[in-house]
């Protein structure tokens, strides 16, 4: 008899597994699974200054404007604008009408826990949280001194004068869904800046909902929303049943129809229900997820790279995987950064050249990037207006005695009388080795440095607050104009805003403020290269590489077509169900 | 009192004094361990680990560790560089050497300051009992229910990294078992005849637990502090494994394990060989001699 139970037992365990498996697997098959490099942030549109932050963000929020998913070079289409907007004739009013049946997703916040329809009031709220100096947002710059009266009423805000019901002259919703902004000179990047994360409209009912948690519980009127997230492990997306709906872009570029990125024109999306986000910092286990099929996508890790890549091409053996190499031309630059309002690093220019001849950049591209970049001479990259192919910077090469030469002329011969400096690094262990890399380059030259590990929240943090000394870091481009990389060291988008060295030269101010009145043309790029030899000479950063980024995707992910500045492009996706089950049984 | 003759009061003559010594709980232990041959290699390779430690402090053994070379990055084991070099073009054997002088000085002290805090707890609390036995062991149960490598982990959090912060934090949160251990001893020693008789010619209570009762457990301590000392050793292994221990650039078997887990994809073993293997030879050698030590100071296995 007891025999007996224990093969029931053992029999109905068998039958549960059993079709627990199959409910499972099927459900696996649709989801799509990535690896975030960093840890996020949160999900606060206003806050939305980081990529891993901003990658969730971007599925479960919508902006007014977006990019074709397809076509190059980037073109700007609308996505909850109704149509393009109409400027006047000189160029400072611009009005938006929006597209009416929209709805946030369904969210404890409304009433009843039903989405509401979105409204142009959604819009001005979600601005004015940018501008409000309570929340601190890291994208204020977008709109300072752009906006007529924004500035006004933001200073409002800090003396408790206004309140986001005191309307703002220069940002109006005229009518439930028509919104109206006043410039107070030309800004020829307003659309790019409309298609930003901190752009996108948010339910006041929400903030007031969720206070300071507002940053853990997203509510969009995107295509996913938040199912669940384990902070620093994984975050799960589901489609939003309430989402007004796209379509599969039916043209694209040439080249696209072979490699079969129309395969899916004119179908309804998201094409994948679910998607799980695992924040995994580390390169090695990442990329053996990767290998086992348990991630769709992962950049190829410096280590891997030689067994993966040979002569730009995959190895036979992850060819016969069906595994496929994806090439990307980023705009991006890394860099190390000085905090400018250092006592001894900011006001010592030759100092910070000295640090620059001493960094041996060309090594960091082989140790660290396999070769898979190119030398960063200034901080505008290759594909955005005002790059100049050729540019030589006279401090971006590695010249141990000239760096000796200028550390004697600042002052400090051989490194004597100089404090130890504070590098922050990332957790990650490529972090820490790149971090170990420049404390050796420097010693060369006296100067020595403590490295510091962060988490990405953490380090984030250090430069908001002022607090870094010297960090590594990069910038993506936003959109594609050098503006986007030279406002990085205008001086009133210093911390908390983008200018994280804290920068300040009033000559460069105002020819950024100059360039900012000019269409793109000729004279614009003009200043732009003025500005960049400013910043060269002045050398708040030490340059780093323009990354090509090398990344490999399995067979059975369709429809990707990377490019750093779309963002909202997990909807496009689809997974090959047959396939996957196929290949991956041989992995 | 038996054999464990330890009283400071009666301060024999040189001759009978020796004699007296030889009879002792230490000249017992010494004899026993002596016979023990794998004691006496641990022994040894302990003291090689030392004196290696010492001799690439002083910059006698391996000065060049720091040095790199980017034209050697992952050299393979060479006459030049017997176990190879890193990314950086460092000697690996050079590094994992230096790394012996940061796990040793890590060991020594952390586990020193756990052994200074546990015995200071477990003494107060095992000789006065009552409401002071009550808080201490109060503490320390809270202090054992938080998992070790966590609290380790949130402590180094807060202070941050470096050598000394580590030391500090090995120390603050591996004394528990050492209390453990001297809180017992001393509530079995407070009411023996020795202590009532000092009692009875006045001595304070400071006196009677730290002059009288101490010297008594002392053995007990010594087992307990080298025992502390492998798992100190292993914890930094694992902190500067996680990023939380050393700073970064010190050489540390924990930081090229890390190292490690980057550099086998391209083929690269000989970082994880060398770090590995020198705190296997280390650990062994402390647990063997531990082993021998512990049982060579057990009275209750003096005749066996």
């Amino acid at each position: 008899m007891k025999q007996f139970i224990t093969s029931m037992i053992i029999l109905s365990l068998a039958w549960m597994s059993l079709t627990g498996c199959t409910k499972k697997k099927d459900l696996e098959a649709d989801t799509l699974n990535l690896a975030l490099s960093a840890n996020v942030k949160g999900l606060d549109p206003a806050q939305a200054g980081d990529l891993y932050s901003n990658t969730v963000i971007a599925q479960i929020y919508e902006r007014l404007f977006s990019y074709h998913y397809l076509k190059r070079p980037l073109s700007l289409e609308p996505r909850l604008a109704d149509g393009m907007p109409v400027a006047s004739k000189d160029g400072l009013t611009h009005t938006f009408k929006i597209k009416k049946g929209i709805k946030f997703q369904d969210d404890a916040a409304f009433p009843n826990g039903k989405g509401r329809e979105l409204v142009a009031q959604d819009f001005i709220y979600a601005w004015k949280r940018v501008a409000d100096p309570n929340v601190n947002s890291e994208g204020w710059w977008i709109f300072d001194n752009r906006i007529v009266g924004l500035n006004a009423w933001r200073d409002g805000m800090k003396d408790g004068k206004v309140t986001y019901d005191t309307v703002v002259e220069g940002m109006k919703a005229t009518d439930s869904h028509t919104i109206q902004i006043k410039l107070i000179k030309p800004y020829y990047q307003l659309y790019y800046v409309l298609a930003m994360n901190y752009t996108a409209p948010i339910a006041k009912e929400a903030v007031e909902k969720y206070g300071k948690e507002f940053l853990n519980h997203p509510v969009g009127t995107g295509p996913y929303m938040l199912k669940s997230w384990v902070r620093n492990n994984k975050l799960e997306l589901v489609a939003n049943p309430n989402w007004a709906g796209q379509t599969y872009p039916t043209e694209g570029e040439e080249g696209d129809k072979e490699a079969g990125l129309l395969e899916d024109a004119g179908k309804k999306l998201p094409l994948i229900k679910k998607i799980v986000l695992r924040e995994i910092t580390e390169d090695q286990p990442r990329w053996l997820n990767f290998m086992k099929g348990n991630l769709d996508v992962a950049a190829i890790p410096k280590d891997n790279f030689d067994s993966s890549v040979v002569a730009g091409e995959l190895t036979d053996e992850m060819k016969a995987k069906k595994i496929e190499l994806i090439i990307t031309e980023d705009p991006d630059v890394t860099y190390t950064a000085f905090n400018m309002d250092d006592p001894v690093l900011g006001k010592n220019k030759k100092l910070r050249q000295a640090m620059a001849l001493a960094y041996n950049g060309e090594e960091v591209i082989k140790k660290f990037y396999n070769n898979r970049a190119i030398k960063a001479h200034s901080p505008i990259p290759p594909g955005v207006d005002g790059y100049e192919k050729g540019f030589s910077n006279p401090y971006k090469k590695f010249d141990v005695s000239k760096a000796k030469k200028f550390i004697e002329d600042a002052g400090f011969p051989e490194g004597k009388g100089l404090p130890t400096f504070e590098f922050m690094a990332g957790s990650s262990s490529t972090s820490r080795q790149m971090a170990e890399y420049f404390k050796e380059n420097l010693k060369t030259i006296g100067i020595n440095l403590t490295i510091t590990q962060n988490s990405w929240p953490q380090f984030t943090k250090k430069i908001r607050e002022r607090k870094g000394q010297i960090w590594g870091i990069a910038w993506g481009a936003d959109y594609p104009d050098a503006e986007n990389f030279l406002q990085l060291f205008y001086s009133r988008n210093a911390s908390p805003g983008a200018n994280g060295s804290n920068y300040e030269n009033p000559k460069f101010d105002a020819l950024y403020e100059k360039a900012a009145l000019l269409p793109p043309g000729e004279e614009r790029t003009a200043i732009y290269q003025q500005m960049r030899d400013i910043i060269v000479e002045d050398s708040p950063w030490i340059f780093g590489a323009h990354r090509l980024g090398y990344a490999v995707k399995h067979g059975w992910l369709k429809n990707y077509k990377p490019h750093r500045i779309i963002d909202d492009k997990m909807k496009y996706y689809k997974i090959d169900k047959d396939l996957k089950a196929k290949l991956k049984a041989k992995l | 009192m038996g054999s464990v003759n330890v009283s400071t009061h009666t301060i024999p003559v040189a001759e009978e004094g020796a004699k007296a010594n030889r009879n002792s709980l230490w000249w017992d232990a010494y004899y026993r361990l002596k016979k023990d041959r794998i004691a006496v290699i641990s022994f040894w390779v302990i003291v090689f680990y030392v004196l290696l430690a010492v001799g690439c402090r002083i910059g006698l053994l391996f000065p060049h560790f720091a040095e790199t070379n980017d034209a050697l990055s992952y050299a393979a084991p060479n006459a030049n560089h017997w176990l190879g070099t890193d990314f950086l073009g460092r000697d690996v054997l050079a590094r994992a050497a230096h790394g012996t002088y940061t796990s040793l000085l890590v060991g020594f002290f952390g586990s020193g300051l756990a052994v200074v805090i546990g015995t200071m707890f477990g003494a107060l609390a095992g000789y006065f009992g009552g409401k002071v036995d009550d808080l201490i062991v109060w503490l320390y149960t809270t202090v054992s229910t938080i998992p070790y490598i966590l609290l380790v982990i949130a402590f180094s959090f807060v202070l941050g990294a470096g050598l000394k912060v580590l030391c500090l934090v090995l120390g603050l949160t591996g004394w528990v078992g050492i209390c453990r251990v001297v809180r017992g001893e001393y509530m079995k020693h407070r009411d023996r005849e020795y202590v009532q008789a000092c009692t009875a010619i006045g001595a304070s209570h400071f006196r009677k637990a730290f002059i009288h009762i101490l010297p008594n457990v002392t053995h007990l301590i010594l087992i307990q502090f080298s025992l502390g000392f492998v798992g100190v050793i292993k914890a930094e292994v694992i902190l500067s494994y996680l990023g939380l221990g050393v700073e970064a650039g010190t050489p540390s078997w924990g930081v090229m394990i890390n190292d490690a887990a980057q550099e086998l994809p391209r083929e690269v073993w000989w970082g994880l060989a060398a770090a590995t293997g020198f705190m296997f030879f280390l650990v062994l050698a402390f647990n063997l001699f531990n082993d021998a030590l512990r049982d060579a100071l057990d009275p209750k296995l003096k005749n066996k």
